[in-house]
């Protein structure tokens, strides 16, 4: 069934996006992420124009967050109190990512941004779940982990401590903030809640116990998700409410079978599963640069 | 598409002929103007010469608007009419259909490597180019008509008036012709209209999905040995509507408001999910 899209301006197969959300849905629930990461590289691989497909992606992983907040703050799963420190941090970076993504579509190297975007940032997370999932593998088999609640460093003799109680953390708002920053470019740019790096940065970088990590996330996900999806309404105007819709009906269908399966898998292969997932993404999006294209030469509208 | 064929059907009983036709925009390109006599079926009394009488081409448009609505998937067109003389055949007349959208501005970036990645490089802008045109003839064009007419006329996609800011490089004007071909926005049918009974002609146009808003033009062209010697000029309007149209609009005048309503009903639809599909 065929379906216009009134801001993509063009008519796309219905079942096609429906797909593409359940199939993305299911990962995310599998993985507990958003699923951003996969749905705007499928959406420009299908031929959504990228601006509209990273700003219905935004839109899309709001939706999609939205369901996994509500599951986690029901199980007392979420540290408002960080996540709104986060969340500073992410509403200044999302607003500079809209306005550097603005700046680049008038450089007329908006697609070569985001693909780069893509594979710096899908290439570097995947690596280091691959390999950290690894390793925690390697130790289970060896038995006994270190039981270290996590390591100090540098960042704890940093100014302005706040004591964060449900992480069990009492450290300076300043890298917390600074994760939310980056997060909030990179999700404006990307059109990606930012879970997927959200998760390892707060666990790796922040300290912050795993029990927590995930409700938080989708705490910020949800709020940097709105607020890039508001910006880009008004700022490039490609937000495509029927394609978000379509997307979300598939999406959360699938995230419930995801999640259902995600139960019976083991932490570390979750993580080593979804780095495969994350590092192939990022090889694929790297072959589209590196391969002679089909046609030396690109058309469309002079940008305004 | 059925009421097209019911004005066909009229038309082919030559009832149609008359009513349907608007004389006044036909424009003969012969040296007496012709008069704008509407017509009826028998001979009509013929004040001087009843050849000049008569229009020599009548065509008419199966529909002046396409909708676009949320379940449009491309659609087609259907031109028809009659004329004054034989077609086809040996020595017959032909029929040339033109459509073409609104010119707008497009810029076509040359792709260049640099350390190993394809990257957008230089870049020429070309001020009116046709989103849509479309060319089908009872004939292919390069029978019907010598190369000096295709160019006075600037008829097929290889006269189009494309004129680069810029970079003068011929190789980027070949490009967009070939890309625009490739997409099937720009094509000339080979013998894509028919004729029936030698007076009557017909022709499909089809419109893709990715058929853009806007007014186009519709010539058809009636030519006689090499020569454009008459033709008639229509028009439709290609326009989004019902909720296609309503969103449009409210992204494009109200965006703080559309990207609320996006937010809220994206946040419903997953809370929605999440009730629905909550398990135990």
């Amino acid at each position: 069934m065929q379906v216009y899209l009134p801001i993509a301006e063009m008519s796309v197969d219905a079942t096609l996006l429906l797909g593409i959300g359940f199939g993305v849905g299911w990962l995310s629930g599998l993985f507990g992420v958003g699923g951003g990461f996969l749905l705007t590289p499928l959406l420009i691989l299908v031929g959504i124009p990228a601006p509209v497909a990273v700003a219905s992606g935004a839109n899309q992983t709001l939706g999609a967050s939205v369901s996994g907040l509500i599951a986690q703050w029901r199980r007392g799963n979420v540290d408002p109190r960080m996540g709104l420190v986060l969340l500073v941090g992410g509403f200044i970076g999302s607003a500079m990512g809209v306005e550097l993504f603005a700046w680049l579509r008038r450089q007329g190297q908006v697609d070569l941004a985001v693909s780069i975007f893509y594979i710096v940032v899908l290439g570097s997370v995947g690596a280091l779940m691959v390999r950290e999932s690894v390793r925690a593998i390697l130790r289970r088999r060896r038995s006994g982990g270190p039981a270290r609640l996590h390591a100090h460093m540098w960042m704890h003799g940093l100014p302005f401590k706040l004591r964060f109680r449900k992480s069990r953390l009492y450290i300076s708002v300043i890298p917390p903030m600074l994760v939310g920053l980056g997060i909030g470019v990179l999700s404006a740019v990307m059109g990606v809640g930012g879970g997927f790096m959200l998760v390892p940065a707060m666990i790796y970088l922040l300290g912050m116990p795993t029990s927590v990590v995930i409700g938080t996330s989708l705490f910020q996900v949800v709020f940097v998700a709105a607020n890039v999806t508001l910006l880009q309404a008004v700022q490039t105007g490609s937000v495509d409410i029927v394609l978000t819709l379509l997307l979300l009906l598939g999406g959360v269908a699938g995230a419930q079978f995801g999640a259902a399966m995600g139960t019976r898998l083991r932490g570390e292969e979750t993580r080593a599963l979804l780095g495969l997932l994350v590092l192939g993404v990022a090889l694929s999006l790297l072959w589209g640069l590196v391969a002679t294209p089909d046609s030396l030469f690109a058309i469309g509208p002079i940008p305004t | 598409m059925r009421r097209a064929r019911r004005v066909l059907l009229a038309l082919l009983l030559g009832l149609g002929i008359a009513s349907g036709a608007h004389p006044a925009l036909v424009r003969p390109l012969a040296a007496q103007p012709a008069p704008a006599a509407p017509l009826p079926p028998p001979p009509p009394p013929a004040p001087g010469n009843p050849a000049a009488a008569r229009p020599p081409l009548v065509a008419e448009l199966s529909q002046e608007r396409v909708d676009i609505t949320t379940g449009f998937s491309g659609t087609e067109l259907l031109v028809f009419g009659a004329t004054e003389r034989l077609l086809g055949g040996e020595g017959g007349d032909d029929v040339l259909v033109v459509v073409q959208s609104g010119a707008e501005p497009m810029i076509v970036r040359r792709k260049i490597r640099v350390l190993g990645l394809w990257l957008n490089g230089p870049s020429a802008r070309f001020r009116q180019v046709p989103g849509f045109y479309l060319m089908a003839g009872t004939r292919p064009l390069r029978e019907m008509l010598p190369p000096e007419e295709r160019e006075a006329k600037r008829l097929g996609v290889d006269h189009l008036p494309l004129q680069s800011l810029g970079i003068q490089d011929p190789a980027y004007r070949q490009a967009l012709l070939q890309l625009k071909q490739s997409a099937r926005l720009w094509h000339e049918e080979e013998e894509a209209v028919q004729i029936s009974g030698a007076r009557l002609f017909r022709a499909r146009l089809p419109l893709p999905a990715a058929t853009d808003t806007g007014d186009y033009q519709v010539q058809v062209l009636l030519v006689r040995a090499g020569r454009v010697v008459a033709r008639q000029e229509l028009g439709f309007r290609v326009e989004r509507v019902g909720a296609a149209a309503r969103i449009a609009d409210v992204a494009a005048t109200e965006p703080v408001l559309y990207g609320l309503a996006c937010i809220l009903l994206a946040a419903f639809a997953g809370w929605l999910g999440s009730v629905l599909f909550r398990r135990g």
